[in-house]
């Protein structure tokens, strides 16, 4: 038999009190929809999840379940289509875990009756797929909260719903039981035609399992449609205020995402440090630069590489190549004008190949024209030459014109600080121009000049 | 254990319920032929056999009552047996509305006088046996009926104090009756202060008894007791449900406030109509609903009658114990039962939480 199940929010508006906690929000889910509802602390995912499970009565609108409004259904009624698995759930009395489940059918039994053996089977099953029923006896106040977590999301199961609301379902789970968990309400989502919403904080979970997603922002929805449309870095910058990388995972194939850490202030550091880098070695050193108050560029790296999409999404200045290519002339001379602006070198371990041995070159002219060369020299030369020896030497000639070699990342960074104290006060000029310009602005020479004469500028430039 | 004994276990669970329950009856006829005997006046099980039999219905044909001295014939029917059928009335109302309080609080350590009950009927007893000693109505004595009023009258206005729009939280409830209780207790102390002659009757109807109980009284309470109990019982699944927790029981299609509402309605009522009959029995209302569920586990579909008949003959038995106890000092002096089921209750109430020392602990 064909029921389409559909769920209408609209214009839901709830208050705590007199404070709005929710305001405006409409969408509409239809059955095989698996919603995630997103959003920091105190933006209005449980309040919302609430106002549907007929928990908190909207101030204003309406919430239609197959067009009849769910606050004027019957509980019961309600109950046989909508189930939900709350946040946290505290059982003071040492009711045995098959009695939770059982009490899942209480909407399809009426007052007087006794659980028959069909609730028993449906109950059996909701525990076998959950895998709770090897503990059907243990009272629930005993199990440890996954267990117990299974056994509610079993009472929910069993309770036969069109509609799953989970909140934050996955808090007590450990990584197993989270994705089991969540494949299973996925199946059910997609063989079942169940609708599910679903409050989650881990976005990655929330990319893996929902279709679609509605993210609110201080209880109103900011972005609302198809996971990838809405789980982008904007939208994540716009309502966490954090900075993400968002992808498509190659093995899951799904969107992913990598919070980074909230920008701190920027430390006042006045010099600029040039890398030299490759095959993601500068990747992980970006960041940390950035945050220390460097300004970074880095080159030469080759389009497509790790390195280079890291530099573009920090917006760090780079000379850049084809991919896969050898570096030409022209990108080498780039490379070298970015080198001849940057306060320091470091070199990171990346393997040296004939397509980028230039880059070591480059790293020895620096340490002749006098610019410091910080050596990162975590892997054996020898293990990442494939040049027949010719980086070996190259390495060798650096040593021996004085660059520093440091160990690790740590060591690398207590180094570059003492440097660019002493250098502070020498490269005053320098750091000059670079004390105008935010990491990401520049991206040519004539950028650096250009801007340093705007700055002196008269008011014809304001 | 294998998963199909799981199954034909719950499955065997119903029958099991319901010979637990014939047992107990069983145990509670048993309980009540016993305590007949006991008393000051010896009276043999024989002669109380026939003496009962004389006025069943359908046994009188089979007894051969002609060896029962008239004066024993009153002393079982007009002084024993109403006492004792006053015990599992009141004991049986105190524990199931003991049930539905722990119940609807989820907490275990709530009591049928947590509402301002007790508190209630206290203050009505006082004001009739300071004012209007004598005074009757339709059978009923004036303390009965001002402890009857009181109690409900005092429920409420605990009730509508916490109201929160139409919502009622358990809250706000518990400490609105905490208040409440310690307000009315304040005019009942005021009142002993005053009181005088009366002190005594409303000690002793503060500690609570049977030693006046009639047949009238019984007739005119019970019927409040036995719909009541028999109506929450309509409720026992939603009771399981509301037990672990307002919103889960709402999700699972129990209409909460409604259901709340009548629970609470109907023990306070249950309660009043006991204290009116007996005074303010303690501790059964507290006690008998936890025991039963150590023993018997927390559904109440069971826990609920269980509890009754377990309540029921608990008084019965410390009823007795009143009646004989003080023999030895004083032949004729009789203890209020109170004063038995707290000593009981006490005791137990230490015992368990040297038991669950660990859990209180911080």
């Amino acid at each position: 038999m064909l029921r389409l199940v559909l769920l209408n929010v609209n214009g839901v508006e709830c208050r705590y009190g007199s404070v709005k906690v929710i305001e405006d929000v409409s969408f509409s889910v239809k059955e095989g929809d698996f919603v995630g509802i997103l959003g920091p602390n105190g933006s209005g995912k449980t309040t919302l999840l609430k106002s549907i499970s007929r928990t908190l009565k909207p101030h204003k609108g309406t919430i239609l379940l197959n067009e009849a409004d769910i606050y004027t259904l019957k509980g019961i009624d309600v109950a046989k289509q909508l189930a939900v698995v709350p946040q946290d759930t505290n059982i003071g009395f040492s009711f045995a875990a098959l009695d939770v489940v059982l009490m899942g059918r209480n909407p399809h039994m009426s007052r007087f009756q006794i659980e028959s053996s069909k609730d028993m089977a449906i109950a059996k099953k909701a525990m076998m797929v959950t895998n709770t029923w090897q503990f059907a006896e243990r009272p629930i106040n005993e199990l440890s909260g996954g267990e117990k977590q299974r056994v509610i999301i079993a009472r929910a199961l069993a309770q036969e719903p069109a509609i799953l609301l989970l909140d934050e379902p996955l808090t007590h789970l450990d990584i197993i039981n989270q994705l089991e968990i969540m494949d299973l309400v996925k199946e059910l989502c997609v063989k079942e035609k169940l609708i599910v919403l679903a409050v989650f904080h881990d976005l990655n979970l929330a990319a893996r399992y929902c279709t679609s997603a509605i993210m609110l922002k201080k209880g109103k929805i900011f972005a609302a449609g198809g996971l990838p449309e809405v789980l982008t870095s904007e939208n994540i910058k716009g309502v966490f205020n954090v900075n993400a990388i968002v992808k498509k995972h190659l093995v899951t194939n799904s969107v992913f995402v990598i919070p980074l850490s909230p920008q701190k202030p920027p430390l006042s550091k006045k010099c600029a440090i040039h890398l030299i880098c490759g095959a993601g070695t500068g990747t992980a050193l970006m960041k940390v630069l950035l945050d220390e108050g460097y300004s970074v560029t880095a080159g030469v790296l080759n389009v497509l590489d790790t390195d280079f999409e890291t530099a573009q999404f920090l917006k760090i200045p780079a000379a850049t190549e084809a991919p896969f290519s050898p570096i030409t002339e022209k990108t080498r001379k780039t490379n070298l004008a970015m080198i001849s602006k940057a306060s320091m070198i470091v070199l990171t371990s990346v393997p040296f190949g004939h397509g980028n041995i230039q880059n070591l070159e480059a790293a020895k002219e620096a340490l002749e024209k006098g610019i410091p060369v910080f050596v990162l020299n975590e892997v054996p030369i020898e293990s990442r030459d494939f040049t027949q020896g010719r980086a070996t030497a190259l390495f060798d000639d650096l040593k021996a014109k004085g660059a520093t070699f440091v160990k690790d990342q740590t060591e690398l960074l207590s180094r570059l600080n003492v440097s660019e104290e002493k250098l502070g006060l020498a490269k005053e000029g320098t750091a000059k121009i670079f004390n105008h310009l935010k990491p990401g602005e520049v991206h040519k020479e004539s950028d650096i000049t250009d801007k340093h004469e705007k700055s002196k500028g008269g008011p014809e430039n304001q | 254990m294998s998963t199909d004994e799981v199954e034909s276990t719950y499955f065997r669970r119903t029958s099991r319920w319901k010979l637990i329950v014939v047992l107990l009856i069983i145990a509670l006829i048993v309980t009540i032929i016993v305590s007949l005997n006991v008393g000051y006046a010896q009276i043999s099980f024989t002669n109380i056999l026939a003496i009962l039999g004389k006025h069943f219905p359908f046994l009188n044909g089979f007894v051969d009552s002609s060896q029962v001295l008239p004066r024993d014939e009153a002393i079982i029917l007009q002084i024993r047996l109403p006492r004792i059928v006053a015990g599992v009335v009141v004991g049986a109302a105190l524990a199931a509305s003991g049930v539905v309080y722990q119940g609807v609080f989820k907490n275990p350590m709530a009591d049928s006088y947590l509402l301002g009950v007790s508190a209630g009927a206290a203050v009505g007893a006082t004001f009739s046996l300071l004012f209007g000693a004598g005074f009757s109505f339709f059978g009923l004595r004036l303390v009965q009926i001002a402890a009857f009023a009181g109690a409900l009258l005092a429920m409420f206005l605990v009730y509508s104090i916490s109201r929160v729009g139409s919502r009622v939280p358990v809250t706000t409830l518990l400490l609105c009756g905490i208040a409440v209780n310690f307000f009315l207790y304040a005019i009942v102390a005021l009142l002993e202060v005053i009181a005088g002659d009366e002190l005594h009757a409303i000690v002793f109807w503060l500690i609570g008894g049977f030693s006046n109980v009639l047949w009238s009284d019984i007739w005119a309470i019970t019927p409040f007791i036995v719909i009541g109990t028999v109506a929450t019982y309509f409720y026992a699944r939603d009771l399981n449900m509301l037990a672990l927790g307002e919103d889960t029981a709402q999700h699972l299609g129990v209409n909460v406030e409604r259901t709340k509402k009548i629970l609470l309605v109907l023990a306070s009522m249950v309660t009043a109509a006991a204290v009116s009959l007996s005074g303010l029995v303690g501790f059964v209302g507290l006690m008998i609903p936890h025991i039963t569920r150590l023993v018997i586990g927390p559904d109440h579909r069971i826990l609920f009658p269980t509890s009754t008949i377990i309540g029921a003959i608990f008084l019965v038995v410390c009823d007795a114990i009143a009646r004989v106890v003080a023999s030895p000092f004083a032949s004729t002096l009789e203890l209020p039962v109170g004063i038995i089921t707290m000593l009981a209750g006490a005791p137990f109430f230490i015992l368990l939480f040297r038991k669950k020392k660990d859990s209180y602990a911080l």
